[in-house]
């Protein structure tokens, strides 16, 4: 049998030859993302800032000899069966070199675990934040550019101690997500002496949230911090709040960084009643304003929830595949931490020539992306950096790193 | 890599999500074809079916109960008979309802289910789901662990499908079908027909639970969403109507064929640029929303449509 | 004392304002198609949409620009029965619910196609609750939803008791026999129940818009415990369908009120499987339901 395989293997590779000698290959990497599902909002932004990298790519001279990059889209729904699914398709059916993905960290747990690690291909997670994934048995496959739940937990915590705040009520949405971030802050909120007077799940999209916020303002605190997606029972959970007199003061994470809380709840009542923890990027930084201005550019917020991180984490791929010279998925995989980590050239958002020419000189190249240095550990996450987010007197966010 | 042993190997994952889909619509096939039971909550007895498998064979964790490390036939043995054992209750308390009602009392107690397997976080972790479960044959080389994968998964399969037939011809599924199509005359011969509805349901039941515990164990991780109505119950539904409602190999047809169309129409919509990609996931939707309106109408009895037993099938 | 009307009572009623709207189109159709309508959460988000797009057209108040929502709804809903539920008229109910399955993936893909799965509102900003007699906080939008959705009861009473169409489709929904043989025009009555139930879904959906936000799946996630209050009230009773909404939305919100000590009763994880409970629980010992409906 194994023969067969490969007797067609053989055969299908001279196939692909003669089809393809006369053009510049295309080179697929796969995008993995829960397009429709519980996050469908969210991951429109995210596709974009992928999709974006490749643009730029393709555009500054293309992978290796000029050859195409091409982003292939497959839906994770946030659940871990399509994200098995999507995982076989692009590793097999679609013949991805790598992958970026997949959205929720229940559906890269199982799209990881079941497929692409025993595949051998190296799949970068640019929104997966569970810390479940840290301690995966996973050969230096898996990689993120998003930070673990259990820095951000901290640093919002860290955030709400130092502007004063010595108790609070929290809340949060039982998903994946949000109850891992939860029970990480309320362990540094308590540890940093504070106490947290209620702590209470919530069911997402249900229509109201007042018995609950009632319940939670029951003890007296001096604000809520909510763990929760915007569009799923954020926006629901502050109108409710504030419409009902229970809270005034906020502070949350970035499932509920969006320009649309602004937008719907009004600009004036959250002025200086809410602090927003998001995994984001030194805004004063040249590598963030290179993302930044070409992402605005084609009509996306550069501040949405993990756009940079979609864009930071196509790049990474993109000069792993150069660095490795070759389509190889082991070699790209082995070349990733170089491309990530210092030392080297020094490359930011868009400078693709740049770095082509580097690699092409045999030099070591150090991307510093968008959302910070992403130099990778030895389990394949990054530190990440955070910024704290207040409402501006435009009425958009304004951010400021935690330093 | 190569194209056609990538093929290939996308053709063995087709077959292992659909053999493990045909563990369902046969489950469905003997509460809904034979038995006219109209059962909507499969998505409680599968998400019953992979946490009780999960648990059970997975190495111990601090994350969730257990785990047992029990060897995976064990675990799935003891995922049916707790998906069985939960489908006795259940059905012993609305196994009266007819047809619509049941379905919309089964829809509410799966719901309830999936609730607490994502409330009670200290024994199932929540909705951070539970991992590691080991898989079988995880450990060959590639292709050899997927060939075996689905192997497993048609084998069981086949041995469902053998069993179910045998039912079907036997005295039992004779009495089933009667009941189906003239309850009255069936009470007025005398058979007790509450017990064996209750006896339909629960094999079902089983049948469901071990479809669950497959699939943790083919995904190596299950969380909530895994149970969603959407995927875990309706899907379940449109494969048993398109293939064909009371015949077991069109139930297994249907698994197969529905899954294939549900994931590889996305090979297609995926080839779109940008933002089409992500709206054309709308449209992806739709297109199989219509091709089920068209299977209703054109073929109501689905692809193999039932075949009426013949008074020399008994022997 | 207080704080349990202001926060568990009132958004209980308001939730089973919008429960019982929903309500009754799902009631209508089981009683007089005899079919559990899935697609019915979907009328209710495309409804809110509607009502969205001609606001950013119009500028005009939701409540203004309800009617026409409701009359562009009830067309919608005409035509998808001539397509995709006529061809049925005769078969098993299995087949039906799953035709309407099919059709609720397909309305919630072109809406999400239409109008992309950004969150949306009606009316940006926040509203401060108006305090009478010092303690009970009322919001005006809490106070038009009450009362819309009282006047819109009212008017289905009206059309069910008094006109002839109306006593026409409880003949059905009684006994579709005995209504054929006495020459009732059937496919008539399927229209004018299609009518009302597309008519109060875009309520349902206006209002829900109006008190939270729009979303596509806003219809979807009050599906079930509309179904909840339809089966409570008894199927085909539509005062049932507005008694079911009522006491599934209080009993929802009531169940993570601190009744013993400071802890809420039930975990609010659980609010959503406390209307399946309810719904379970009349199945099995009252299946007819509250006012006495159908039982097939």
């Amino acid at each position: 049998m194994m023969k067969t395989f490969k007797q067609l293997a053989l055969a299908s590779t001279m196939l692909a030859v003669a089809g393809t000698a006369a053009f510049a290959a295309e080179i697929k990497v796969g995008s993995v993302a829960g397009v429709t599902g519980p996050i469908a909002e969210l991951v429109v932004p995210i596709v974009a800032g992928r999709q974006l990298a490749a643009d730029q790519i393709n555009a500054a001279g293309g992978l290796l000899n000029g050859d195409t990059l091409t982003m292939v889209l497959a839906d994770s729904q946030c659940d871990p069966k399509a994200g098995v699914d999507a995982g076989t398709k692009v590793v097999n059916v679609e013949q991805v070199v790598a992958i970026v993905g997949a959205s929720c960290s229940g559906a890269t747990n199982g799209m990881v675990q079941s497929v692409t690690i025993p595949a051998g291909v190296v799949a970068i997670s640019d929104s997966a934040t569970a810390p479940s994934i840290t301690d995966l048995d996973d050969n230096d496959l898996v990689f993120r550019v998003a930070a673990s739940d259990a820095y951000q937990g901290s640093a919002l915590a860290q955030l709400a101690w130092n502007n004063g705040y010595r108790t609070l009520a929290m809340t949060y949405a039982n998903d994946d997500y949000n109850a891992g971030l939860a029970g990480v802050f309320e362990v540094s909120f308590k540890a940093l002496g504070g106490t947290i007077t209620a702590n209470q799940m919530h069911e997402p999209n249900k229509a109201s949230y007042r018995s609950e916020l009632s319940t939670l303002s029951g003890n007296g605190a001096e604000g809520l911090a909510i763990f929760a997606y915007y569009g799923g029972s954020g926006i629901a959970i502050m109108r409710n709040s504030l419409e009902a007199g229970l809270f005034e003061k906020f502070l949350a994470a970035d499932g509920m960084f969006d320009q649309s809380v602004i937008d719907q709840i009004g600009a004036d009542v959250l002025r200086e009643n809410i602090m927003i923890t998001q995994a984001a990027s030194d805004y004063d930084d040249p590598s963030y304003l290179a993302f930044a201005n070409a992402f605005e550019a084609t009509g996306h917020s550069p501040q949405a929830p993990y756009a940079a991180h979609g864009y930071d984490a196509t790049f990474l791929i993109a000069l792993a595949i150069e660095k490795a010279g070759s389509t190889d998925r082991a070699a790209i995989s082995a070349a990733l931490r170089e491309v990530a980590n210092p030392p080297g050239v020094v490359i930011r958002p868009g400078e693709w020539a740049k770095a082509k020419a580097a690699l092409a000189a045999g030099q070591d190249v150090n991307y510093e992306g968008a959302v910070g240095q992403n130099d990778f550990d030895d389990n394949g996450d990054v530190t990440g950096l955070f910024s704290v987010n207040v409402v501006g007197t435009d009425g958009k966010w304004t951010g400021d790193l935690i330093r | 890599m190569d194209q056609l042993y990538g093929y290939f190997l996308y053709g063995l994952s087709l077959l292992t999500f659909g053999g493990i889909y045909a563990m369902l619509t046969l489950g469905l096939n003997i509460q809904l074809g034979f038995t006219g039971l109209f059962n909507a909550g499969i998505a409680g007895f599968f998400v019953v079916g992979a946490y009780v498998s999960a648990i059970l064979s997975t190495a111990e964790s601090e994350r969730h109960l257990g785990g047992f490390d029990w060897p995976i036939p064990a675990s799935l043995v003891a995922a049916m008979l707790v998906s069985a054992v939960i489908g006795w209750a259940v059905a012993r308390i609305s196994i009266r309802l007819r047809a619509d009602y049941l379905a919309i009392a089964t829809l509410g107690i799966a719901e309830i289910l999936r609730l607490t397997f994502k409330n009670e976080t200290d024994l199932t972790n929540g909705a951070r789901g539970v991992s590691y479960i080991p898989k079988p044959y995880e450990n060959m080389p590639e292709p050899w662990n997927q060939i075996l994968m689905a192997a497993v998964v048609l084998a069981i399969v086949a041995v469902l499908y053998f069993l179910l037939e045998r039912a079907r011809k036997s005295p039992w599924g004779r009495v089933m079908s009667a009941i189906r199509e003239n309850e009255g005359s069936a009470r007025a011969a005398g058979k007790d027909v509450d017990r064996l509805r209750v006896q339909a349901f629960v094999v079902g039941a089983a049948m469901m639970g071990l479809g669950g515990g497959m699939m943790a164990h083919y995904l190596k991780f299950i969380d909530p969403n895994a149970a969603d109505p959407t995927t875990a119950t309706f899907l379940v539904f449109v494969m048993l109507i398109v293939g064909g409602s009371g015949n077991n190999k069109g139930a297994i047809l249907g698994a197969i064929l529905m899954w294939t169309i549900w994931s590889a129409t996305e090979i297609f919509t995926s080839m779109l640029p940008g933002d089409l990609a992500i709206r054309s996931a709308y449209v992806r939707v739709f297109l199989i929303g219509l091709m089920l309106q068209i299977m209703l109408q054109k073929f109501p009895d689905g692809l193999l449509p039932e075949k009426r037993l013949q008074s020399s099938d008994s022997r | 004392m207080i704080d349990f009307i202001n926060f568990y009572l009132i958004p209980g009623i308001v939730l089973g304002s919008i429960y019982a709207l929903g309500a009754i189109g799902i009631t209508l159709t089981f009683g007089i198609l005899r079919f559990a309508n899935f697609a019915h959460g979907e009328m209710m988000t495309l409804g809110a949409y509607l009502t969205l797009t001609m606001m950013w057209l119009t500028g005009w108040h939701p409540l203004v620009l309800l009617p026409v929502a409701m009359v562009l709804l009830a067309l919608v809903a005409v035509g998808v029965d001539q397509v995709f539920y006529r061809p049925f008229r005769n078969s098993p109910a299995v087949v039906v619910v799953i035709a309407s399955f099919g059709l609720m993936l397909m309305i919630r893909s072109v809406t999400q196609f239409s109008w992309g799965a950004q969150l949306q509102a009606f009316v940006p900003g926040i509203q401060r609750p108006t305090i009478f007699f010092d303690v009970l906080r009322l919001q005006p939008k809490h106070i038009i939803i009450i009362t819309s959705a009282i006047v819109l009861m009212g008017i289905v009473h009206y059309l069910l008791t008094h006109t002839r169409i109306g006593k026409a489709m409880r003949a059905m929904s009684d006994s579709p026999e005995l209504a054929r043989l006495t020459g009732i025009d059937t496919e008539l009555v399927i229209k004018a129940t299609w009518i009302l139930g597309a008519a109060t879904a875009a309520a349902a959906g206006v209002f829900l818009a109006f008190d939270s936000h729009v979303s596509t799946m806003m219809g979807f996630q009050i599906l079930l415990p509309t179904f909840a209050a339809a089966i409570v009230g008894g199927i085909g009773r539509p005062y049932g369908a507005m008694a079911g909404g009522l006491l599934i939305g209080i009993t929802e919100e009531l169940s993570s009120y601190p009744w013993i000590g400071d802890v809420p009763l039930l975990s609010p994880g659980y609010k959503a499987g406390v209307s399946f409970a309810i719904m379970v629980a009349v199945l099995i010992w009252r299946p007819s339901g509250l006012f006495r409906g159908r039982v097939f």
